[in-house]
């Protein structure tokens, strides 16, 4: 609206981003598109109390995708009561959410999955990764598509088990909007180790640059 | 159980007692409140049906759990334990050793699912290694899968070892449980037998909004596994929180081991979930800056629950403010102490003492062990004046060190750890939460 209190430039500062970061979580659906294009755009508090929990979220590690699902699910009222004034958030968790939390804990460490497929199709959001990537990109091996079974060098598989083909998914990581990481998920334990602290080195680097 | 408006909650209770109410006009004070919370009762009535509850039990199947018949007793807990359940309600059972089986995937708990609970089992036999993580894991996964967000959605650990496969640390797992607490899935743990880490389980517990049970003797695990899903089934008030607002100048911590969140002049005490007519009593210190004589200065409490059973009882629990006067040194030496609160708070200083020292006897710290009982000691000494009970607590200090200035037996280090965990949370030598009387 032409009320809307903020300018881009307002709206980054006080949400301590870049406008670039501004107008990147708007093309990728985080934030709702402002009323009127070009120079003279404005954004509401709204975008704001957004803004804020994306970042806070974001310092939680959680990747884009689960985190525009939990906000497409708030309301602005809500997310403005997540935002609280010393900037401490607490998201009630969906239960999808909790089952998406979970999986990703297991992958991270190698744990595999026992949740059926039936499972993950009651529930309403995509449980694993849907990753915000270019259509062009291949996100996950088709239903027909050869698998390569992980390695069994790790101790608590006694045989490498073949994953089934539409486990294979892959996580985006955006370290900063010009920046991202792509991880294909599951992977061998050794392989997971090294990536967890790649992404952690990483992280640590871009957040000292704000 | 999580609507407040179908259920008759009769008789919370919220009292605070300080131990004493001057605080010294020129210097720092600590002053210690003793907060006894009862959780409101659930009036009978055969027509309201209590909340559901989704849990996993997780059973450890390594080798060593093929001694003393401990997996085969544990299955047989938890065939029992799931014919408590109810067709609304939900279960799982997972094995790990250093593989992970989900022996029967998340399911409802009817009739002919209970039943067919201990062909499921048969099974089952002891071997491998510990992946106790992946274990856990995939226990919460399968509560996830069917998470009952009015609900309780717990898993239920057995372990016999040390975790060595898969993630082991203990920080990690602890802060772990705590992420997944805060996305509804709470975890109780069961260590059976000596060779089990008690801090661990403790911890994860503690952080995870369950129960850590010691099953020093293997024919207590059945009562130990029915009487934690008994517990489930009674909650009455999920995440119960105290919340303190403090004045400038006035800060809070909590002696007994419940976690406190600090923001902008409020103290939140995170209690856990009670159970029907539950009693916890809780131990905070406050501790002041100076202040003009005379000046009063109060601290507000009121307690409240995600389920808001607290606010919707009969009863309702009223806030109470608490208030201090500063006063010179003369007046605060002499005032009058509340010797109720002084004993709780000398026990509570002692069993603290007493974890501590199971630690520092099993690395070998004798001496240390034995001084840090001795310092406990002559502190309690110093205000017990006449008071038996004050008397008593120091001289079983005195009475214990040699034991703990040399080296304990495995069990003994367990159970003393043990009996301490269970004053410190308010709950009964075997585990349970106690109630009022």
């Amino acid at each position: 609206m032409p009320d809307d209190p903020y300018t881009i430039a307002d709206l980054a500062r006080l949400a301590g981003v870049t406008p670039r970061t501004v107008r990147y979580y708007v093309a990728q659906g985080l934030l709702p598109s402002p009323e009127a294009a070009g120079p003279g755009t404005r954004y509401s508090a709204g975008h704001l109390a957004r803004l804020r929990l994306i970042r806070h979220l974001q310092r939680e590690h959680l990747p884009l995708a689960e985190i525009r699902n939990r906000l497409a699910s708030l309301g602005d009222e809500e997310v403005r009561g997540l935002v609280g004034e010393g900037g401490e958030t607490r998201v009630p968790a969906a239960p999808a959410q909790t089952l998406a939390y979970v999986q990703d804990l297991m992958a991270r460490t190698g744990v595999q999955s026992r949740v059926s497929a039936a499972h993950e199709a009651a529930a309403p959001y995509q449980a694993r990764y849907e990753p915000l990537v270019p259509d062009a990109f291949p996100t996950r091996a088709a239903p027909g598509d050869p698998v390569t079974p992980t390695p069994a060098s790790t101790p608590w598989t006694a045989e490498p088990r073949p994953l089934p083909p539409d486990r294979s998914t892959w996580e985006r990581h955006t370290l900063n909007p010009d920046v991202e990481l792509h991880i294909r998920r599951p992977l061998d334990r050794r392989t997971n180790k090294r990536v967890d602290q790649l992404i952690r080195i990483a992280r640590e680097l871009f957040d000292d640059e704000g | 159980m999580t609507n407040p408006a179908t259920r008759t909650l009769v008789d919370p209770n919220l009292t605070i007692r300080p131990d004493r109410t001057l605080i010294r006009a020129h210097a720092r004070s600590e002053r210690f409140l003793l907060v006894e919370v009862v959780a409101p009762t659930v009036a009978p009535d055969p027509s309201r049906r209590r909340a559901p509850v989704n849990l996993a039990f997780v059973l450890d199947r390594s080798g060593s759990m093929g001694g003393q018949n401990k997996l085969g007793l544990a299955k047989q807990a938890v065939v029992e334990a799931v014919h408590r359940l109810e067709a609304e309600d939900r279960f799982s059972v997972v094995a790990y050793d250093n593989e992970l089986d989900v022996v029967i995937p998340a399911t409802v708990a009817a009739p002919g699912e209970r039943r067919r609970t201990a062909d499921r089992l048969a099974g089952l036999d002891a071997r491998g290694s510990t992946n106790l993580h992946g274990g856990w894991l995939t226990g919460c996964e399968q509560v996830a899968s069917s998470l009952t967000p009015d609900g309780v959605n717990r898993v239920l650990l057995l372990t016999d070892g040390l975790a060595n496969v898969g993630v082991t640390d203990h920080d990690e797992l602890q802060r772990l449980a705590g992420t997944l607490r805060d996305r509804g899935i709470t975890t109780s743990t069961f260590g059976v037998g000596t060779d089990f880490d008690e801090t661990l389980l403790q911890g994860m517990a503690d952080s995870g909004g369950g129960h850590f049970y010691f099953i020093g003797d293997v024919a207590q695990m059945r009562d130990h596994i029915t009487s934690e899903v008994g517990e489930t089934l009674e909650i009455v008030a999920r995440d119960v929180v105290l919340e303190l607002v403090l004045p400038d100048g006035v800060r809070v911590e909590a002696l007994s081991p419940f976690r406190v969140e600090h923001r902008a002049g409020i103290a939140r005490v995170h209690l856990g979930d009670m159970v029907s007519g539950q009693v916890l009593s809780v131990v905070l210190r406050v501790t002041f800056d100076f202040g003009e004589v005379g000046r009063e200065i109060g601290v507000a409490a009121r307690i409240a629950d995600r389920d808001g059973a607290f606010a919707a009882s009969t009863p309702a629990v009223a806030p109470i403010t608490v208030a201090w006067r500063y006063a010179d040194h003369g007046a605060n030496d002499t005032q009058p102490r509340d010797r109720d609160v002084d004993r709780v708070v000398a026990r509570l200083f002692a069993e603290r003492a007493r974890q501590e020292a199971v630690q520092l006897n099993r690395q070998g710290r004798f001496d240390e062990a034995g001084k840090l009982l001795d310092g406990v000691r002559r502190r309690v000494a110093s205000y017990a004046g006449s008071d038996p009970e004050l008397q008593r607590i120091a001289a079983e200090l005195r009475d214990e060190r040699p034991s703990y200035a040399a080296a304990m037996p495995e069990y003994a280090r367990k159970r003393a750890y043990y009996d301490a965990s269970t004053y410190l949370r308010s709950r009964s030598p075997d585990g349970q939460s106690q109630k009022r009387v």
